[in-house]
């Protein structure tokens, strides 16, 4: 792809603009300087990454309590710092091999104001600075995927990693529950 | 004293208004034809009004109903404002702010000079119109018909202004000139700026304060537990005395009178009854009883539509009243009571009464019922079919006892809140419909039983009784489970049976309620039902075991469990796990419901 640009000559403000105008060069450029942190956590045997401020924090797992009549990946929902959180469990919902340990994992805190939910996760996820350029937001896996799988943002690969960058309110839309819980209007 | 407390009320919104009239104004002065300004001020004018009037506070209102009169032409684009009349609209307004302060100290101020200045500016203001158009020459019908109704309006307002008030001077007061008495300190007072006691919190913000206090008691529940293991009860009781105080003052703080809600319902009774040509008298009952401010707002629209259909459907026309004896006016009241943590609110109409055998009719058309269903049941039974969704309809049920439109939307509302709806009605004398609604939406007094392993909690406004019957007494009776409660037939059902199934397909399997019942070996085994009545109806829930009463603050379930079936909320425990809160309608609808639909 592009050159890039060495980071200590970053151009000022007015002759970037002054750049933009000829050339719309100098804004793919910038693309290629933003960085993104991504909360990474292993989901069977894969690896799955989450935007950083998709998750407001880490806890360790706390009691779940069931609900019934939700689908198998509704774990429940759990006390955490007051706030009543249904749990979820990725695994089940990606039917992946099943790790996770409800006892002993750690859950990650959905930050959102309209969903009070959490995800479950077998290990302390690491965060990771991943560069805009490393995360391929068009791979065929993603762009064939019609509605179902659409929560899928983009594939990052570092290294020999392979990343799925997933968007969490995505995966947890209002039909999906629907169809199980029977709508009670 | 509520006497007081709604004084106070009037007060705060009254000085509110003052402030925003008086910025309006000053916007206003700067540009003559701002036609929101006008608009805004016009609406301040009216509801301040409006409120002093129904306070009986005459000097307010008086001066009010000139100011809307001047603003209804201006904003009518009758007349235009002039720099001179804005001097003396911003004394009225001052004087305005005096009555209010005037209220406060309980203080009359004179008003009766500006009152007379007031009635000149609209006079002049008018008159300066009709002047115009006579100059202009332009005869057309319209503007002719526009000076006639103006002319007619003002007359007419003289009217009533004259017989409402006899002892004000009716002469011209010149504009410009101070009436002495009145004006004189007016610089005084100009420069003092009032604050009101009371101050304004929006209801987002109690909330959260409500929810930490839960979180502080659920907290205090389980230091005290802990405690009291190690046997230190003494040193809590400060503690447990204090959050305790420190909940119910929160919650008393989110209490409002019902009359809030109650007064609002003069105007609609009022609009309706013009409406339909009858004559309705509107009588309320215990305005001064306290109850959550947010139970008010969500069933303030199902007051609206019990009221209104009361007025539209309930009460007869006068001649028809007249006919069957009755006084021509018919009355409505509206009445709270307070019974423990309940509000007890009915409308009460003296009209028509529901007509059992029209519903009856109504049901087997709309195919909510077999007829054979139907005539078994009884007229008060049948009556409740208004609530059933399928029930209401555009076509009335009749034109006579027409109540049928919404009431499913009533009773959800009710439902919402965790109230009970209930209908008494007397042919040809009247229907009262009552609603027993909780004062606090958070606190309620839960039992907490056990269901594999997990807690669940119904709240005691459902409970009955709590039972313990052997497996023989339990009888399969179609696809349900019936016992002998006092003499009665209940359903029973346990609850394990519907927790246990996978998804809603599951739920339709016929075999499904004798499950666990089937799996009961040794049939002298005690089983433990908890008696709920829900609309009315009996039912028996089958619980492994029970736990103790508690107090609980219910917590909706957010997003994206906020639909779950059976499940109406969440509270956490003293021990920090969350507890699932029963939906005790939403469960008698799943037992109920197929049973229509079927038979």
């Amino acid at each position: 792809m592009n050159v890039e640009e060495p980071s200590n000559a970053s151009p000022s403000k007015e002759e970037r603009i002054a750049e933009a105008v000829d050339m719309a060069k100098v804004t793919i450029d910038d693309e290629q300087e933003k960085k993104s942190n991504i909360i990474v956590f292993r989901l069977g045997e894969e690896e799955y990454g989450l935007r950083i401020d998709q998750i407001k924090e880490v806890v360790i797992t706390p009691r779940i309590t069931k609900i019934p009549l939700t689908p198998s990946y509704v774990r429940g929902v759990a006390n955490i710092r007051g706030n009543i959180l249904a749990i979820i469990d990725l695994e089940d919902k990606f039917s992946l091999n099943k790790t996770i340990n409800e006892t002993s994992g750690y859950t990650l805190v959905v930050e959102s104001h309209e969903f009070n939910m959490a995800i479950l996760v077998k290990d302390v996820p690491n965060t990771l600075s991943v560069a805009d350029t490393d995360i391929d937001y068009t791979p065929a896996v993603v762009t064939e995927m019609h509605g179902e799988q659409d929560y899928i943002n983009g594939i990052i690969k570092i290294d020999d990693r392979l990343i799925i960058l997933i968007d969490i309110f995505k995966i947890i839309t209002k039909d999906d529950l629907k169809t199980v819980i029977g709508s009670k209007i | 004293m509520k006497e007081e407390e709604l004084k106070q009320i009037f007060l705060a919104e009254a000085q509110d208004s003052f402030e925003q009239l008086n910025r309006l104004f000053t916007q206003l002065e700067k540009n003559h034809a701002d036609r929101e300004v006008t608009e805004a001020i016009f609406r301040i004018i009216h509801t301040l009004k409006g409120n002093a009037a129904a306070m009986g506070f005459e000097d307010v209102a008086s001066v009010g109903h000139l100011l809307e009169d001047i603003f209804s032409e201006i904003r009518k684009g009758n007349i235009t404002l002039t720099s001179m009349v804005f001097n003396d609209l911003f004394k009225a307004i001052d004087k305005l702010g005096e009555m209010i302060e005037g209220v406060k100290v309980d203080k009359k101020v004179p008003y009766k000079g500006m009152r007379a200045k007031l009635k000149v500016i609209l006079r002049n203001l008018k008159g300066e119109i009709e002047y115009e158009h006579t100059q202009g020459g332009e005869s057309s019908d319209k503007k002719d018909k526009e000076i006639e109704a103006t002319l007619q309006k003002q007359m007419e307002e003289e009217l009533t202004e004259s017989q409402k008030e006899t002892l004000a001077s009716e002469q011209p007061v010149p504009i410009g000139v101070p009436l002495a008495d009145e004006f004189m300190d007016e610089e005084e007072k100009k420069s003092k700026i009032t604050f009101s006691d009371f101050v304004q919190v929006p209801v987002s913000k109690l909330d959260t304060l409500l929810n930490l206090v839960g979180e502080l008691a659920i907290e205090k529940d389980r230091i005290i537990a802990q405690g009291a293991s190690v046997g230190a009860t003494n040193e809590y009781t400060r503690l447990y005395r204090i959050t305790s105080d420190l909940q119910y003052s929160v919650m008393g703080v989110r209490l409002v009178q019902v009359g809030a809600l109650f007064h609002k319902f003069h105007r609609i009774v009022r609009d309706v009854a013009s409406i339909e040509n009858k004559k309705v008298n509107l009588d309320l009952q215990g305005t001064e009883i306290e109850i959550d401010r947010n139970v008010l707002q969500i069933i303030s629209d199902s007051m609206i539509h019990l009221v209104r259909n009361a007025v539209s459907h309930g009460i007869e026309g006068p001649e028809e009243r007249r006919k069957k004896g009755k006084k021509e006016q018919g009355t409505i009241q509206l009445r709270a009571t307070s019974d423990k943590e309940y509000v007890i609110i009915e409308v009460i109409d003296d009209g028509y009464g529901i007509d059992a055998n029209k519903i009856r009719k109504k049901v087997v058309e709309k195919n909510l019922a077999t007829p054979e269903a139907v005539a078994s049941l009884s007229d008060d039974d049948i009556v409740k079919f208004i609530f059933e969704p399928g029930f209401s309809s555009v076509d009335n049920v009749t034109s006579v006892s027409g109540r049928g439109v919404g009431m499913d939307v009533v009773k959800k509302a009710v439902d919402a809140v965790g109230g009970k709806i209930n209908i008494k009605t007397v042919l040809g004398q009247g229907t009262t419909f009552s609603l027993s609604l909780p004062s606090s939406m958070a606190v309620k007094s839960a039992l907490l039983f056990i269901i594999n392993n997990t807690e669940y909690a119904i709240p005691l406004s459902f409970t009955e009784a709590v039972i313990s019957v052997k497996k023989t007494s339990i009888h399969k009776v179609g696809s349900g489970l019936v016992t002998t409660h006092l003499d009665d037939t209940i359903t029973v059902m346990f609850l394990r049976d519907i927790f246990d199934c996978k998804d809603t397909e599951e739920l339709q399997n016929p075999q499904l309620l004798h499950r666990s019942f089937d799996q009961i070996e040794d049939s002298e085994a005690k089983i433990n039902i908890v008696v709920v009545s829900v609309d009315n109806k009996m039912i028996g829930f089958v619980v492994d075991r029970l736990l103790q009463q508690k107090e609980i603050i219910e917590k909706p379930l957010g997003k994206p469990v906020e639909n779950a079936r059976f499940i109406s909320g969440a509270t956490i425990l003293g021990n920090g796990n969350v507890c699932l809160v029963l939906d005790a309608n939403d469960i008698s609808e799943f037992l109920f419901k197929p049973t229509f639909a079927t038979v």
